[in-house]
């Protein structure tokens, strides 16, 4: 049984078909490249698995539960965190709290306790603020703990991002285009974040455009072209296929 | 990292000290000042500063409410028919209030909290208009002339009179109101609400039920106005379908951003205190009133949208190194004789 | 109720659902095209129909002419306040801030204008209503029920003008270049559209349509201080029952609610906002996105 099982799955907007009749299913432990030209819907996707779209028809199983239309928060609860494309970020906070922040869903203590700041929730926050630093030790933003995060350079934002997620502690990651516009060294340096970050036990989905970081780091690849899924297969084959070819020069049109 | 057995203050010293200071301030203020209608601005201001709070609990969960005003009114209104239709003490009739308050912000906020940013703007204000037009047409709430003649508070034998023990039961209130809601603010409830305004999206990819958490905070502020509506019915003995609607809506937000919108207790305080205190320094003609309330929240918005505190906060530095610069400057000037 | 008072109160509602519903497509087209919500729209409306009674029926200008001076005025308020004030507004969006912030920019800036509006309306004309003598009179029989023709015309007026709109729109190049901007100014921009000119149409032709609506209104309703707060607050209303960035939406919520106090007019008595209210609360509770509309989650 896969990790992530989507079968059938659909999205229309209007008379727009973002996605259509997609299936596909990640396995558990496995770095999995999704590509594809712009437009082919892979944000869409993303935000179908993660609960920020419904969809049109189809199902998402995870671990064997239907979580299909479930509330980000909820998806993020069972384990299956995003990070976003466009910079999101909780811009006014720093670095710090940014992290800190995360571990919401995380506390034990009931939301009473947490009003009245018993001893224990104090105790409880410390651990996290304990664990937060060592979040931002292993994605390398410790000296930039204190700064506003809106006043990162993109490199660190996209740190910043994959931290964030981090501290939800995700079963299964999904990460929208982590390191593009990212000089190869800062690239380095994710791609060895999500290389560690698997080795822990997380399985990670990524959308990328730099096809190096995908062929270097990634184990399966899925090609999407105008919603559909064109190809499916190791990053050899993939390079190879003549349809992944077309599907990037026809849409150079 | 220190393991704590003790409760913490989130608090610093120096912040403490002039807290402390204000605390006393206000407790004395009734001994010190003789004149009512001094004790009823005050009084006044503490009520509205309160509102400006609920305001701003809303603005920290990303939403803009123009409805505070009717949680207000329906506070009021119904601690007065509490009292005077169902006989019950007035002890009793605020808490009760209170609580029926919430209740019905809770059945509201449940369904409009859904709505994004624009449209929940204008449903609040909706509530705010609507409430107005309700008081005011049903019999039983007493048509436009509103309810006159509500008894006043007493405790055994003793009525209140006079300014002075309305006024230490409505610091009382006050400074639960303040006590709650920082407590709220500095936990992890507070730290849920600014995630989510600051950035929607990701809040809930965090796992935080961004809509539960701003039905709460929608809930609790709510209720707190719904308080001092109950506690203004008593004071004030006369309450009309004016105490709410648009245009103290609008006031009621200008409080908020007046003092610095970034400053949920400290930005409405500061804001009422000066809305309170100030026209009647000014004497302005009454018409004009509403022109120069407009003409100061636009110049507010375009030049100071960080209102006085927000603006201080990002001069400060600024100017106490600018002075410790000039007095530099002058005490070399005098030394090499330039005098 | 007879089938003639049904006749009229049908037409009535279609009338104040129409002048909603241009009322709201102005609103509508400011928002989406500046991100600003002007509270003030709804003295853009009265400033509209205080102009067209004022050309009409006292310097006895053209019928036509009057209604186009109600427009041109609003229009010459709305280019007014957009570069006196929310153009500066709107500098703060680029510069950043939550949404919420941007919003509470935007909202109180034109609260305070339109207090601004409210009190001088009050203090220059004063707390009386105002009505004209339609130039159209006479009654038109359909079949057994006789319409007011000024009634008519009015309506005839309102398609027009969403006619107008329509093409403006979508057959025009700077109709095109709006929707545009309205889709995603960014990319607009870097496709060469000229963005704060735009910003500026759209606000302008926004409050234009809030004109007209008023002029519209003041050839069959009254003039009175307080339909400024009364139509925004009916446009609100539609806004949120019939749904958010849908035209349908707003058409057909417009309809609705003007049926609704149309024919409920007798029953309301002076409740009238807070049965609207309940009708639009039921709605949303059943449909959260309003009719048309979606929804956050």
């Amino acid at each position: 049984m896969a990790l992530l099982e989507i079968s059938g799955l659909s999205k229309h907007f209007g008379g727009l078909v973002a996605i259509h009749e997609l299936n596909l299913d990640v396995f558990d432990g496995e770095i999995l490249g999704l590509i594809g030209p712009n437009g082919s819907g892979k944000t869409t996707l993303f935000n179908l698995v993660t609960g920020f779209h419904k969809p049109t028809s189809g199902r998402v199983k995870f671990k064997g539960e239907d979580v299909t239309g479930l509330r980000p928060d909820q998806l993020a609860r069972r384990g299956i965190v995003r990070t976003f494309q466009a910079l999101t970020l909780f811009r006014q906070s720093t670095v710090f709290d940014n992290v800190f922040n995360a571990f919401h869903m995380h506390y034990k203590q009931p939301g009473w306790k947490a009003f009245l700041h018993t001893p224990s929730v104090s105790r409880e926050e410390d651990t996290f603020k304990q664990r937060a630093m060592e979040i931002l030790d292993v994605t390398g933003l410790t000296a930039q703990k204190d700064k506003l995060a809106g006043s990162l350079s993109s490199g660190y934002c996209k740190l910043l991002a994959i931290a964030i997620s981090l501290a939800t502690n995700p079963k299964l990651l999904l990460l929208d285009e982590p390191v593009t516009t990212l000089s190869p060294d800062k690239v380095e340096m994710v791609m060895e974040v999500v290389t560690r970050v698997r080795s822990a036990g997380t399985t990670v989905v990524t959308i990328e455009h730099n096809m190096k970081a995908i062929m270097d780091y990634c184990d399966r690849i899925v090609v999407l072209a105008h919603g559909r899924k064109i190809a499916e297969g190791l990053p050899r084959e993939i390079a190879k296929n003549e349809r992944v070819v077309e599907a990037y020069l026809g849409s150079m049109d | 990292m220190r393991s704590m057995t003790k409760w913490r203050i989130p608090l610093s010293k120096p912040r403490l000290i002039a807290l402390s200071v204000i605390g006393v301030a206000l407790a004395i203020l009734p001994l010190v000042v003789e004149s009512p209608y001094i004790l009823h601005l005050a009084i006044m201001a503490l009520i509205y500063a309160a509102l400006g709070m609920t305001f701003s609990m809303l603005f920290s969960t990303g939403l803009i409410s123009l409805g505070c005003a009717a949680f207000y009114a329906v506070g009021a209104y119904t601690s007065a028919l509490l009292v005077m239709k169902l006989g019950l003490s007035f002890w009793l009739a605020l808490p009760l209030a209170t609580m029926i308050t919430g209740v019905i912000a809770l059945g509201i906020g449940s369904v409009i909290v859904r709505y994004p940013g624009a449209p929940f703007v204008l449903v609040t204000l909706v509530l705010a208009v609507v409430t107005q037009q309700t008081a005011g047409q049903v019999e039983l709430f007493g048509g436009w002339g509103g309810i006159m003649d509500i008894p006043s508070p007493s405790i055994g034998a003793l009525q209140f009179t006079g300014k002075i023990p309305y006024y230490y039961l409505l610091l009382f209130l006050f400074g639960m109101i303040v006590l709650v809601f920082q407590a709220l603010y500095s936990s992890r409830i507070g730290r849920a609400w600014k995630s989510i305004q600051l950035s929607d999206p990701l809040a809930k990819a965090v796992g935080i039920n961004a809509y539960r958490y701003r039905v709460s905070a929608f809930t609790i502020a709510s209720s707190a106005a719904g308080l001092m509506g109950s506690f203004y019915a008593h004071y004030f003995q006369t309450i009309t379908p004016d105490i709410t609607g648009g245009w103290v809506s609008i006031y009621i937000q200008l409080y908020a951003v007046l003092g610095g919108i970034g400053f949920y207790i400290l930005g409405p305080a500061l804001g009422a205190s000066i809305m309170v205190f100030v026209p009647e320094f000014l004497r302005l003609v009454e018409e004009f009133e509403p022109v120069v309330t407009g003409i100061l929240l636009i110049v507010l918005i375009v030049f100071f949208p960080g209102g006085i505190l927000g603006t201080l906060q990002k001069r400060p530095r600024f100017r106490l190194a600018n002075l410790s610069d000039r007095i530099r400057k002058i005490r070399r000037w005098i030394s090499t004789g330039a005098l | 109720m007879s089938l003639v008072t049904a006749a009229q109160a049908l037409l009535n509602g279609l009338l104040m659902g129409m002048i909603y519903v241009i009322v709201v497509l102005g609103l509508d087209l400011i928002v989406r095209g500046t991100r600003i919500i002007n509270f003030a729209h709804g003295q853009v409306y009265m400033l509209g129909a205080y102009s067209f009674y004022f050309a009409y029926a006292i310097w006895h200008l053209n019928f036509w002419l009057a209604l186009v001076v109600g427009a041109v005025a609003a229009m010459i308020l709305g280019a007014l306040s957009y570069i006196g004030i929310f153009s500066f507004v709107q500098r703060r969006f680029i510069a950043g801030g939550t949404m919420s912030f941007r919003l509470l920019t935007s909202a109180m800036s034109s609260v305070g204008l339109m207090m601004i509006l409210q009190q001088g309306t009050l203090i220059a004309f004063g707390t009386g209503e105002m009505g004209i003598y339609s130039p159209f009179p006479q009654f038109i029989a359909l079949g057994a029920v006789r319409l007011p023709a000024e009634r008519l015309v009015a309506f005839g007026i309102g398609l027009l003008t969403c006619l107008g709109l329509y093409l403006f729109m979508f057959k025009t190049k700077l109709g095109k270049a709006t929707r545009a901007v309205c889709f995603n100014a960014e990319v607009s921009a870097l496709q060469g559209i000229n963005t704060s000119q735009v910003y500026l149409l759209s606000f302008v032709v926004g409050c234009g349509l809030a004109g007209i609506a008023g002029g519209i209104a003041a050839t069959i309703f009254s003039v009175t201080p307080t339909m400024g707060t009364h139509i925004i607050f009916m446009a609100m209303l539609v806004l949120v029952a019939g749904g958010l960035q849908t035209y349908k939406g707003i058409i057909v919520g417009g309809i609705i609610l003007g049926q609704f106090l149309s024919f409920g007019y007798q029953l309301f008595g002076g409740l009238s906002y807070l049965y609207s209210f309940c009708l639009v609360f039921l709605i949303i509770v059943f449909r959260p996105g309003g009719l048309f509309g979606e929804v956050y989650d």
